[in-house]
């Protein structure tokens, strides 16, 4: 598979003709409906997800797949947005409805419980979340989107070494993020007692489970996202990526950038408004 | 190997460009407003003004992470139409629950 670059354009395995998204896409459908209406079926669901996304990411470990322009050969009206690019964006507009809905919720949540006759409020900014703490995980995160872009900057000039430096220090930096949002959440949880169902100081009740819903979802995303910074981490380390062939490093910044974008967002939303 | 060569030239071309990209320029402008916002967090000023100010600090860093960190500025202009498709959904959203805020009754406390 190392020949990649000898390849025609149109051989099948461009394409990869793999099986492993349908097996994926199924084991998904299964998980959601358990989570309605069995636990041991979702477990089932996930099982069949995670042995998908194995399988799928065991297949592109061995290969070193270019930028995947459509199946006519022709880059016609795309120009040069692979149809990998363009479905990774497609799937951000879907996390931006994603995210949207989640934060909307939160605000309605938050304008209709704090106004009316003995209304708790909100919390103030400060008032129990660590701000000045919150923004220096702000910035470690700002930190991992330079470095990861660093890292695709590295690969296109041909860069080995730094491709692989600037993927563990993004990969790291992402970890530091997560350690300071545990942190947080157990301080929080434990020492101020703000649960799902209560808050101390007088704040609003419904404060707890508006914030753990906003920032456990980006926690979840950056977890995702530092799983597939684990795998191309692996994958550079292999010598998987070449100057000509580096199209996943691309697409896993592309995330990894959203990851930021949205945390941008929550930092004003959620700690400094 | 025809198609191979096709497809391999406007790559290799983009990559031999001394492409000159301003990403550390952007890192540091994005420490920096982060700090301006929490300054501006801790300062006691009409709530709205705040409120205001600190949105458009936040709609400017994530602006700048998908300009050059996301590369939109270097992609084909319809790439654009699909983040923007998205928000404008989003701006459907925030103005139906901005309007029903106003209007439906306060949710009552557990």
């Amino acid at each position: 598979m190392a020949e990649g670059r000898t390849r025609r354009y149109r051989e099948p395995d461009v394409h990869q003709g793999s099986p492993w998204p349908f097996v994926i896409a199924i084991g998904a459908a299964v998980a959601y409906v358990g989570l309605i209406v069995s636990i041991p079926l979702m477990i089932l669901g996930l099982v069949v997800f995670v042995s998908g996304a194995v399988g799928w990411l065991r297949d592109d470990l061995h290969t070193t797949p270019r930028a995947f322009f459509g199946t006519s050969g022709e880059t016609g009206v795309l120009g040069k947005v692979s149809a990998r690019k363009l479905a990774t964006w497609l799937f951000l507009a879907t996390e931006v409805m994603f995210f949207s809905a989640i934060i909307g919720a939160a605000w309605t949540i938050r304008f209709r419980t704090t106004s009316g006759p003995g209304a708790l409020p909100w919390a103030y900014s400060g008032e129990i979340l660590n701000v000045p703490g919150t923004a220096l995980a702000t910035f470690v995160l700002i930190c991992s989107s330079l470095t990861m872009v660093e890292a695709l900057s590295a690969i296109e000039r041909g860069d080995q070494k730094h491709l692989r430096d600037f993927l563990l220090a993004t990969m790291l930096l992402g970890i530091t993020f997560l350690a300071f949002q545990a942190n947080e959440f157990y301080h929080l949880y434990f020492v101020e007692h703000l649960t799902f169902t209560s808050s101390p100081y007088g704040i609003n009740p419904n404060y707890g489970p508006a914030f753990y819903i906003q920032t456990a979802t980006h926690g979840a995303h950056v977890t995702a996202g530092v799983l597939a910074l684990a795998y191309t981490n692996i994958k550079a380390w292999k010598g998987g990526f070449t100057k000509e062939n580096h199209e996943t490093v691309e697409l896993v910044g592309l995330y990894w950038h959203f990851v930021d974008v949205v945390w941008i967002f929550l930092f004003t939303l959620v700690y400094l408004i | 190997m025809a198609a191979e060569t096709a497809m391999a030239a406007p790559v290799a071309d983009a990559v031999e460009e001394p492409v000159k990209r301003p990403y550390v320029y952007v890192f540091v402008v994005l420490a920096v407003v982060t700090l301006v916002e929490v300054y501006i967090s801790m300062q006691d000023f009409a709530s709205i003004d705040r409120v205001s100010i600190l949105i458009v600090l936040a709609t400017f860093k994530a602006s700048l992470v998908a300009a050059y960190y996301m590369h939109l500025r270097y992609e084909p202009r319809w790439v654009m139409l699909i983040p923007f498709a998205a928000l404008a959904l989003v701006f459907i959203l925030v103005a139906a629950l901005t309007a029903s805020t106003g209007t439906l009754p306060p949710i009552p406390q557990p």
